[in-house]
């Protein structure tokens, strides 16, 4: 039995909560009462006081940055990461470590260092009042950055580094941090969590996390949103909206909803891109926000370059074999499938490319721009599109609901990020780098650590 | 796959029910057909309505009077039947409708009544037939949507009506479930009508049927027992995944070969969850949606953008 949590403060547990993860894992989390609820919340703020006094921001990143490596590496650690992985979301050995790696591969010291830099400038903002030099008034000013001293997180989805790197922009912003964790995936961050205690035990008394099941009328839920000073909230639109009407006004919900990712062949595309979507459809088993379920070809063959992508998708797949689906996406698949591949037949405007009866890739093929597409795993609609402008309209529904852009080819780029800025796109990447934005991305658009954060000003007649 | 793949029936490839949405399925002639059923509403987005388009009425009316006259009437000839659901008068895309005033005016003593009027169910109508058949002491065959019956019910106990007795021999058949409208179970308000009517659970009988099939099958009791049909219509349990078959007893979808869907597609894959029992199957409920995967944006809130824009 697994059991995924974190809880500096609570004595040893006698209740349990159970659940059970995306590939069907049992586990379970102690039942907190308000109590206990209250005890947790208690323990993590005197820890990020605490913390705030006798550690720098270069300490928290050096912890963080070891923890890192020590869950993405060859150890122990590294094994024990991956083997959760496996148990909780079916993923294979492989898909597992790629994840973890692409995890690392910007989340380490330089990366954080580069994100504090990027958003905040000095990192000695985020421990005492820094001297501003571009001030211009009487005086001189000086100013301060810092996190509020709870936090609360609402994780979700089966994108696993999503929740560490959220939760690392907490210890960033020197907040203590309670999280409640992904039902779906709920293991990866309470192992990061005790990495971090093992590094430094005060910074790893600044992170709780646990799961429980039903939403904001619970004990856990009413204690913690209590005392948070910001509430972030990963998830869907009538999870964001929940979060939101039970949070009282003055405290600030960060929201990051569901997205999607499009993926747009421009006309002097080489022919060997398809094999670099396929990696990004492949990517976190088409789950991300920044996943490519719908392709474009502007000017050119929908149905040629769907025969291309449907051969990279079959390596792909043979190289890393996607878990099952479920019963659900299963039958959704086959339903989406007959719908193409019959509607096709009879009006000539749909098609379909799949390695026979599995259910491993689909291609769906439209002769016209087409956004009504399932989400489903490895499931990705290839549509016709006369030009840049046509793509724009077909687009708009989705304005503001689009995650990121990949492209190959180079003819129109220009045209295309314009476009994409139209329509609140946050990163335009080439096929192959969609599933992967580096650490300072504005993930939706949204500058990452400055929204947890809140700046003071001291201004003096010296 | 030509035909030389297919050495029995369960080779024969079957077309997901989301085809009969898709495109118009049939042998010949879209026009030459003498009917066209409908489901009855949208399904997970897709904008259009199933379509099943039949060219031999004839064989319709025989498989369903074989499976009626086996598994419902038993050979009864003095039942007065009584049908609580619109009749394809009112509803010509509905093949429920069709069938059941094929069956009022075939069955029983022939004078059957439909109780449905175009704005929705005459009660007083149905009260009275009920009274009527308490004195006359024929027995009633009442034969309607499970929703239908629910709302009776439901009218029953508003108007705090004490329990009455049906002629011994009457039935009820009930069709389609509650449809997620209610948030008892059929074997609630079967239950519940059984007691009020003065019948027993053998008297109650379920029907199993679909737009895309032209063979019904029939479960008996309360619980209802094995859902059995005629020997043309087949059904297997498949996995959902592999849609290999599964064996007797496990759970997995339903694919069903309906040979008196001459015309159109003999063998039809559903989004129905259920299980081979005895001599028959279990139907126990729809796939629901595939959940929302991950942070990526759901199916259902992508298509109210496209709505909204």
């Amino acid at each position: 039995m697994l059991e995924p949590w974190h809880l500096p403060g609570l004595a040893t547990p006698t209740k349990w909560n159970h659940g059970t993860t995306a590939a069907g894992h049992p586990f379970r989390t102690p039942v907190l009462d308000r109590a206990n609820a209250a005890a947790v919340a208690t323990a993590v703020d005197a820890a990020a006081g605490e913390s705030r006094e006798s550690r720098t921001t270069e300490d928290v990143i050096r912890a963080v940055d070891t923890a890192v490596a020590r869950l993405s590496g060859a150890g122990a650690a590294g094994d024990a990461a991956r083997d959760l992985l496996r148990v909780e979301l079916g993923w294979d050995e492989e898909l597992s470590r790629r994840t973890l790696d692409g995890f690392a591969r910007t989340s380490r010291a330089e990366h954080l260092r580069s994100l504090v830099r990027s958003e905040v400038g000095d990192s000695a903002l985020l421990e005492r009042f820094v001297a501003d030099p571009g001030w211009t008034g009487p005086g001189s000013r000086s100013r301060r950055a810092i996190g509020p001293r709870l936090m609360l997180q609402v994780l979700a989805g089966n994108v696993p580094g999503v929740s560490l790197s959220a939760t690392i922009r907490a210890l960033l912003a020197r907040s203590g941090v309670l999280c409640k964790l992904p039902r779906s995936e709920p293991c990866l961050l309470p192992l990061f969590a005790r990495l971090v205690t093992e590094e430094d035990q005060l910074l790893g008394r600044t992170i709780a996390a646990t799961w429980w099941p039903g939403g904001e009328s619970s004990a856990t839920w009413v204690e913690w949103s209590g005392r948070a000073g910001k509430v972030v909230v990963y998830g869907g639109e009538r999870a964001v909206e929940n979060v939101r009407r039970s949070v009282p006004a003055h405290v600030e919900v960060v929201t990051y909803g569901p997205r999607l990712g499009v993926a747009v062949v421009l006309p002097d595309a080489e022919e060997d891109e398809a094999a670099a979507l396929a990696r990004d459809v492949c990517a976190y088993d088409q789950q991300g926000c920044v996943s490519p379920r719908l392709v474009f070809v502007v000017g050119g063959s929908g149905r040629s370059f769907a025969r291309r992508l449907a051969e990279a998708l079959e390596l792909e797949t043979g190289r890393h074999p996607p878990p099952a689906p479920s019963e659900e996406e299963a039958v959704a698949i086959r339903e989406v499938r007959a719908t193409y591949e019959f509607g096709g037949y009879e009006e000539g405007v749909t098609g379909l490319q799949t390695p026979g009866d599995s259910l491993r890739w689909t291609v769906l093929v439209s002769a016209a721009p087409d956004i009504g597409v399932e989400n489903l795993p490895r499931l990705v609609v290839v549509s016709e599109v006369a030009g840049l402008t046509a793509l724009e309209a077909a687009l708009g529904p989705l304005s503001g609901r689009i995650q990121s852009i990949g492209y190959a080819g180079r003819a129109g780029i220009v045209a295309l990020s314009e476009s994409a800025a139209r329509l609140g796109v946050s990163r335009v990447a080439p096929f192959g780098c969609m599933a992967w934005p580096p650490p300072d991305w504005r993930h939706e658009g949204k500058h990452q650590l400055l929204p947890l954060l809140n700046w003071t000003d001291l201004e003096t007649f010296e | 796959m030509t035909r030389s793949d297919i050495s029995g029936w369960r080779d024969l490839p079957p077309v997901p029910t989301a085809a009969f949405r898709a495109a118009d399925l049939v042998v010949g002639d879209v026009d030459e057909s003498l009917l066209v059923f409908r489901t009855s509403g949208t399904s997970r987005g897709t904008a259009r309505r199933g379509q099943h388009f039949v060219r031999s009425p004839d064989l319709y009316r025989a498989s369903a009077d074989a499976g009626f006259r086996v598994y419902v009437s038993g050979g009864e000839t003095t039942a007065k039947i009584v049908t609580l659901s619109p009749s394809f008068v009112y509803d010509p895309d509905s093949s429920l409708g069709w069938m059941l005033d094929h069956v009022r005016s075939t069955f029983g003593a022939k004078d059957g009544v439909s109780v449905t009027t175009p704005s929705g169910i005459d009660w007083y109508l149905l009260e009275e037939l009920v009274a009527e058949a308490r004195l006359s002491g024929r027995p009633l065959c009442l034969l309607g949507t499970t929703l239908s019956f629910s709302a009776w019910l439901e009218r029953m106990v508003d108007a705090r009506s004490s329990p009455t007795n049906l002629p011994a021999g009457s039935r009820v058949v009930d069709t389609g479930g509650l449809k997620g409208q209610s948030d008892r179970r059929r074997e609630d308000v079967v239950s519940e009508l059984a007691f009020r009517l003065g019948m027993s659970p053998s008297a109650i009988i379920n029907e199993f049927g679909m737009t895309e099939l032209l063979s019904q099958r029939y479960g008996v009791g309360i619980p209802v027992g094995p859902l059995r049909g005629p020997p043309w219509l087949r059904t297997r349990v498949l996995d959902p995944v592999t849609l290999a078959e599964l064996p007797a007893g496990e759970t997995g979808i339903l694919c069903h070969y309906d040979l008196a869907n001459l015309g159109s597609v003999c063998a039809v894959l559903t989004e129905d969850r259920g299980r081979t029992t005895g001599s028959g199957i279990e139907w126990r409920g729809r796939t629901e949606g595939a959940p929302p995967r991950g942070c990526s944006l759901a199916t259902a809130e992508l298509l109210e953008a496209q709505h909204r824009a």
